[in-house]
This record gives structure tokens, C-alpha cells and sequence, in this order.
């Protein structure tokens, strides 16, 4: 074979090859889009339903300032919470862990470090 | 009495190592004459690469060990020979040019009986059924544009295959068989290189499947100074947008409709493709979870084991020390070189397309070397920007580029396969 035989064979080829390669991925790519299409199209619902469920806890706190015990009524969802904290910080998982009992420490502080924390904590916009 | 002690004599390695090399010499063959000694130098090497260097040892180390053993000195007729590659090569010993099983079964060693599993293409397929059950398409099913990176960072297969068609023009004597299956180095995965390997050129199988194993443990030192070549500081600090969560659904339908659409096009890559979406299937359809277990972990190691030794004894001195193996280790880099080259082009053709949303360094990814590509771009991405985490991002072209070279593996075999 001689070089220039060899550079033809090569471009050839490469063409070929690169194309195949190309154009078998660009189908899969495709056929991703269009299957990522499929199933967003059910999770649209479910994003409208997100909105709905984070409307109502805006408006839990928005309240919070004037009844601060008010939160504390969603026992489940506190210890959901903690659960979560403890497990976080134990780096160990969730199912390891089962809260048996918690309450409230009580801080020393003065009232007005607390009247303080509570309006910096009311005056973030999550 | 006395004659059956010059008899064991006779048979000892030492005996034969001597009687060899002066029926070597008498036959002017010198390097011949040198090539057993030579040849277990070259395996205690590798060994020490293997573990004391850790290049891929799970690999190496079988394949350097079967190197040693094909290469023990041993008298030409004798039964303790593990390994003759005369009966898989030599047409006088074949039937019409296909193995006469009768003679590989009734005069083999035990490495010509495993050595089948290789030259029927049977590993290859079922490495790639446990690679499958490791891999997650997740990432990749989350950024589709992935796949371009994948099939971008083949490029290197055809570089180099046209290398060594020139190298071959010069002199080296490569032809289009062997040319393909050094190209196929640069797609950067083992079973890949070594299916397409022993059906166009077995010949060349141990230096192919050194080079291309060696070269995967050098990724983190082959990449990076192209990597920082080809991007800017500014590109390399981006950071991408977190992926999307895939839904099972979606993870399951991707194995089913990879395999089909592969199978339209390229039919001589189902062997791979097929086996390694099967591994995927059973891993993310979590119904057959023993099945995943055993084909990621016995099956897997089991035919590691196989492959490795009988590769590795593949390798004797008329067939490894010579200069189409110098050229192979040459092509083999250059062709790793520019497939990173190729991917962190298109990283970059990305970058420009999605007004900066990819960051280029996930590009070079693309070459299946899998998980080391992603992470060297994570570590890559990480030193210019360290809050920056492209893993998971580099692991969409990662796993794509195990489909891609796959592909490219099927195009060169269905364009070269006798």
C-alpha cells in the first residue's frame, strides 16, 4: 500500500466510522430527548403541586411571630426533621436512627437577644 | 536406570533453554536465541508495574503471569507447553482456515483450552455484561448532549488507525486489519481492543491489549497537560447546572432501546452492546438482583482471570519482540492522545453552543476508560474552580464513550471482518 493509497483509506474510513459513531448516538440522543419529554409532560402536576404544598407553609410562617408555638403542632414532620439532623451530622443514615423523645432546651437568654433572633429569623425571605 | 536420569535431564527447563538457543543460532536466528530470557524479563516488568505501580493490576498482573508462563523454556514437542499459539494460527494446523477443536482439544495445554474463550469471543461480551451491571447511565440519560462527547472522543480510532496505515506505507507492514485493531486502542476500552483484535489481527493481541491496558492506567497522566492545553483558565472554572433526577422508568426503557437502535445500524457491535445493556437491565430493573450480583462479581473476576493469562500467553518472542510492537505502543498513545483531543474539541464546540452552560473539561471524559476519564476531569475542574464537582457531569460522556468505541469497534468489524 503506498501513502497516498493509505491517506484515501483512511479518510475513507474515518467517514464512515465517525459518521456511524455520530449518527447511532445522535439517534440515542434524540430518542432521550424525547423520552425526557414523555416524562416530564406527567411531571408538570407535580411541580403544580409542589407550589400548592409550599403555599400553605409560607403562610404557616408568616403567622409564626405573633404565636410562636404554632409550628410545633406538626409533630411528624419535626421529627422527620430532627431525624434528619442527627443523621446528617452522625453521617449514618435515617433507618438507623429512631427519635424517641425530644423537648425544648431552655436558653438563658434575655428577652430581648430573643425578640432579636426571632425578628432576624422573620425578616429572611426564603 | 542411568538412562532414565539423562532422560529427566533432558526435560529440564535449563536443558531446554540451552538446546533451544543453540538450535536458534545454528538456524541464524539470534534474537530468537535471546527471546526466552527476554520475554520473561519483559513479563517481570510488567508484573512490577502491576503491583508495585498498581497499572490496572486486576488485568496486568494475569496477563504479565501468562506471559511468563507461555514463555517458560520448554523443548519443542514437549507436554508440559501451556499455550500453542501454532494452533490457532498456523494454517497447516487449521481446517480451511478455522480451528480444528479436535486437535486444540486432544493436544492443547490448559491455556490453549481457555485461550477459546477468546478467540471464539466469548470474555469480551460477558466483561462487558458485568461492566454493565456497574454502570449508572443516569448522568448521561440526564444530559443527552453527553452522547455527542462520547462519540467525539472516537476520533483517536481513526487517527491512529490512519497512523499506522501510513507506519504500514513506511515499512512497518501494517494493513488494514491490524491497522484497525490498533486503532481501536484509542477507544480506550480492554474487551473492545481485544474483540475486535482477535478476529482481525490475532496476532497482535498481547502487544494490543498491553498497550491499551497500560495506557488506561496512565490516563491521569496522559490527560491532563492536553486538558489544560486545549481550555482556558475561565473554562475550566465553570460550573455546570445540576443534572436532573432520572426516573426508573427512563433507565429501564435506555438499555432496551440502545441494544435495538444499535442493532438497526450496527449489527457486529450487539456482542457488546447487547451484553453490556443486559448487565444494565438486570441492574436497573432490580428484579433479578442475584443475577446482577454474580455477573458484576464471580462471573466477572472469573473471566478476568481467563482473559488475562491467556492474552497475556499469546505473547512469544517471534510475535512481541519486534518492531510492529514498538509501533503499536507509538500508535496506541497517539491514538489515546487525540482521542482526548477529539473529545475536548466537541467540549468546546459545546461550551460555545450552550453559552457556557458545559464546561469543555468534561469533553476529554468522552474515551471509555471508566470511572478514571470523569475523574480526572473532576480533579481537573476541581484545581482551576474548588467549589467545582463535575463528576457526575464527566460520567455521562464517560459511559457514553464505552457505547461509542463499541460502535466504532462494530463499524471496523463490519468493514474488515473476514
Amino acid at each position: 500500500m503506498t501513502i497516498s493509497e493509505a491517506l484515501l483509506q483512511t479518510g475513507m474510513t474515518a467517514v464512515v466510522g465517525m459518521g456511524t459513531v455520530f449518527s447511532v448516538l445522535i439517534i440515542l440522543m434524540l430518542i432521550i430527548m424525547v423520552m425526557e419529554k414523555l416524562f416530564t409532560g406527567n411531571k408538570t402536576p407535580a411541580a403544580g403541586l409542589k407550589t400548592v404544598t409550599t403555599a400553605p407553609e409560607k403562610a404557616k410562617i408568616a403567622p409564626a411571630p405573633e404565636k410562636p408555638a404554632a409550628p410545633a403542632d406538626d409533630d411528624e414532620e419535626l421529627i422527620a426533621v430532627l431525624t434528619a439532623a442527627v443523621a446528617a451530622s452522625l453521617n449514618t443514615s435515617t433507618y438507623n436512627l429512631r427519635i424517641k423523645s425530644y423537648r425544648r432546651i431552655e436558653n438563658n437568654s434575655t428577652a430581648w437577644n430573643k425578640a432579636g433572633v426571632r425578628e432576624t429569623i422573620s425578616s429572611r425571605d426564603f | 536406570m542411568l538412562e532414565s536420569i539423562i532422560d529427566f535431564m533432558r526435560n529440564t527447563g535449563v536443558a531446554a533453554l540451552i538446546l533451544n538457543a543453540r538450535a536458534a543460532i545454528d538456524a541464524g536466528n539470534y534474537l530468537q536465541a535471546v527471546g526466552t530470557p527476554l520475554m520473561i524479563i519483559i513479563a517481570c516488568v510488567l508484573l512490577y508495574l502491576a503491583i508495585v505501580k498498581k497499572f490496572e493490576p486486576l488485568l496486568l498482573l494475569p496477563i504479565a503471569f501468562g506471559m511468563l508462563l507461555a514463555n517458560l523454556p520448554m523443548l519443542p514437542d514437549s507436554s508440559a507447553i501451556l499455550m500453542h499459539t501454532d494452533l490457532f494460527t498456523e494454517p497447516d494446523l487449521m481446517i480451511d482456515g478455522h480451528l480444528n477443536i479436535q486437535r486444540i482439544v486432544s493436544d492443547g495445554g490448559l491455556l490453549d483450552l481457555l485461550y477459546l474463550g477468546v478467540k471464539l469471543g466469548i470474555y469480551p461480551p460477558l466483561i462487558f455484561l458485568g461492566i454493565g451491571c456497574m454502570t449508572d447511565f443516569g448522568p448521561l440519560i440526564a444530559n443527552p448532549k453527553s452522547l455527542l462527547l462520547g462519540a467525539a472522543a472516537q476520533f483517536g480510532v481513526f487517527f491512529a488507525f490512519g497512523g499506522a496505515l501510513i507506519l504500514g506505507a513506511l515499512g512497518l507492514g501494517f494493513d488494514v486489519y491490524e491497522a484497525a485493531s490498533i486503532g481501536i486502542i484509542g477507544g480506550a476500552d480492554g474487551p473492545t481492543a481485544i474483540y475486535v483484535t482477535k478476529t482481525l489481527a490475532p496476532q497482535l493481541l498481547p502487544a494490543i491489549a498491553v498497550a491499551a491496558y497500560s495506557y488506561m492506567a496512565l490516563i491521569p497522566v496522559i490527560q491532563p497537560p492536553i486538558m489544560k492545553l486545549m481550555t482556558t483558565e475561565k473554562e475550566r472554572k465553570i460550573v455546570m447546572k445540576q443534572l436532573r433526577p432520572v426516573s426508573q422508568r427512563e433507565k429501564i426503557l435506555f438499555p432496551i432501546v440502545v441494544t435495538i437502535v444499535v442493532a438497526l445500524i450496527v449489527p457486529d457491535a450487539v456482542a457488546l452492546v447487547g451484553m453490556l445493556m443486559l448487565g444494565n437491565l438486570a441492574k436497573e430493573s432490580g428484579v433479578v438482583d442475584r443475577i446482577a450480583k454474580t455477573a458484576q462479581n464471580e462471573l466477572m473476576n472469573i473471566i478476568t482471570i481467563f482473559l488475562g493469562i491467556t492474552v497475556g500467553a499469546t505473547a512469544t518472542a517471534e510475535s512481541f519482540l519486534n518492531l510492529q510492537t514498538l509501533g503499536i505502543v507509538v500508535l496506541g498513545l497517539t491514538a489515546f492522545c487525540f482521542s482526548t483531543f477529539g473529545g475536548l474539541v466537541f467540549g468546546k464546540i459545546l461550551c460555545k453552543a450552550t453559552g457556557g452552560q458545559v464546561n469543555p473539561l468534561i469533553g476529554s471524559a468522552g474515551v471509555s476508560a471508566v470511572p478514571m476519564a470523569a475523574r480526572v476531569s473532576q480533579v481537573q475542574g476541581q484545581k482551576a474552580n474548588p467549589s467545582n464537582f463535575l463528576l457526575m457531569h464527566a460520567m455521562g460522556p464517560n459511559v457514553a464513550g464505552v457505547i461509542g468505541s463499541a460502535v466504532a469497534a462494530g463499524v471496523f468489524l463490519a468493514m474488515f471482518g473476514k
